[in-house]
């Protein structure tokens, strides 16, 4: 049992987090996308799915299930949906075509590597240009192209690496890697929920501010003056979002320590 | 080079801002010993488990457009607030997965079907023989 998260004392076990997460992703659905590639190539391998058009999600879970049995002609299908955009990724930062197949390639052998590891839970597409973006990392690194981080922070103790605020060291709190990933689920949920509602009311120019304060790092000033809004405007939106965001992390049992930026005015 | 944002020195550490400000990162990290340093703390932050909501954000990727959107925006045939929204995601923001995807869609129109195939061939005739039975 996980002690030390919510304020009231209570305890939040990893159990029922998952449930908790399994509720709000049910209760904000993802949105269904359609495949692109309609029927523009015909392959022995024909998913099992209902009749009609199927979500990009469900069909790639058959597609890996089948990889996972030894299907060629699935491992066949996924190479083909997802090369060039794995290539386009990969080709963007080393402008040599015959480096960035050669890196598309690992990443393929290092998805089948990491195949039974992958749970599913995480969108194929994602995990693919994530392994990507490992195996592009090595061979970046492997050219001299791009330092390696190392592992002390040098002359900075461990406390610098706390954002500053009223929250305890997130460093002291210790938790598990699947923990960690609940957590970060959590919060991707509750980020994504708010997202669709700005997108259904058109509230673009929130979606825009928001993003620009938290996934660009830029300040208030700045997002005001490439949006055209006022910094008034732009400390309201970033006020509410994070208050409701609050809110959710509140409900689920979780500590807002791990998230320091919550605690932000 | 403008001041680098803790948020973009996480993306640095994904490999997930365009490529032009990786190159110009990779260029500042081997002149300023301050910018190592931060690189060096995000980089302890997140081992720490501290939460980052951009990271989160980019990572699940959660605002980026379906590949489907792309093809309509492609076709002109997307609302202009909606396609408002993709430019700025793609050139204000910078989303390099969602650029590879426009990237490809385009790029299928123009490529020879044979070189693609060809080259789509050799992956799964190197990598096949992994696949468990």
């Amino acid at each position: 049992m996980f002690r030390g998260g919510p304020r009231d004392g209570s305890v939040i076990s990893e159990a029922q987090l998952r449930a908790q997460l399994t509720t709000t992703r049910q209760a904000f659905s993802t949105r269904q996308v359609f495949s692109s590639r309609g029927c523009r190539r015909v392959h022995a391998f024909t998913p099992m799915i209902g009749e009609g058009m199927v979500g990009n999600r469900q069909f790639d879970k058959v597609l890996v299930d089948s990889i996972r049995r030894g299907d060629e002609d699935a491992w066949r299908e996924l190479i083909d949906r997802y090369e060039g955009r794995l290539l386009a990724y990969v080709d963007s930062r080393l402008r040599n075509r015959s480096s960035s197949q050669d890196v598309v390639q690992e990443a393929f052998v290092g998805f089948l590597t990491s195949l039974p590891n992958y749970d599913g839970a995480r969108p194929l597409e994602n995990y693919l240009f994530s392994i990507a973006a490992h195996k592009l990392t090595d061979h970046l690194r492997r050219e001299g192209r791009r330092p390696t981080v190392p592992l002390s922070p040098g002359r900075s103790s461990q406390a610098s690496w706390d954002l500053p605020g009223r929250a305890r060291p997130a460093s002291s709190i210790v938790r598990s890697g699947e923990r960690r990933e609940l957590e970060a689920d959590a919060l991707s949920a509750a980020i994504d929920a708010q997202i669709q509602r700005w997108k259904k009311r058109g509230s673009w120019r929130k979606l825009m501010c928001i993003e620009l304060l938290f996934v660009r790092g830029l300040p208030n000033k700045e997002v005001a003056g490439r949006l055209g809004i006022s910094e008034q405007d732009v400390a309201n939106y970033k006020f509410d979002f994070l208050a409701r965001l609050r809110t959710v992390i509140r409900k689920q049992g979780l500590s807002e320590d791990v998230f320091p930026e919550l605690s932000q005015s | 080079m403008s001041e680098v944002s803790d948020s973009d020195l996480e993306a640095y550490l994904d490999e997930s801002l365009p490529a032009v400000e990786m190159a110009g990162i990779e260029a500042a990290l081997r002149r300023e010993a301050a910018l190592r340093e931060r690189l060096v703390t995000a980089s302890g932050r997140r081992d720490a488990g501290v939460h980052s909501l951009g990271a989160i954000w980019r990572r699940h990727r959660l605002s980026c457009p379906s590949r489907e959107q792309f093809g309509s925006y492609l076709l002109g045939a997307l609302s202009e607030e909606e396609a408002d929204y993709i430019r700025f995601h793609l050139e204000t923001i910078g989303c390099r997965y969602c650029q590879a995807n426009l990237a490809d869609l385009k790029s299928q129109r123009l490529e020879a079907s044979d070189e693609a195939h060809g080259r789509r061939r050799r992956y799964f005739q190197s990598s096949a023989g992994m696949l468990r039975r």
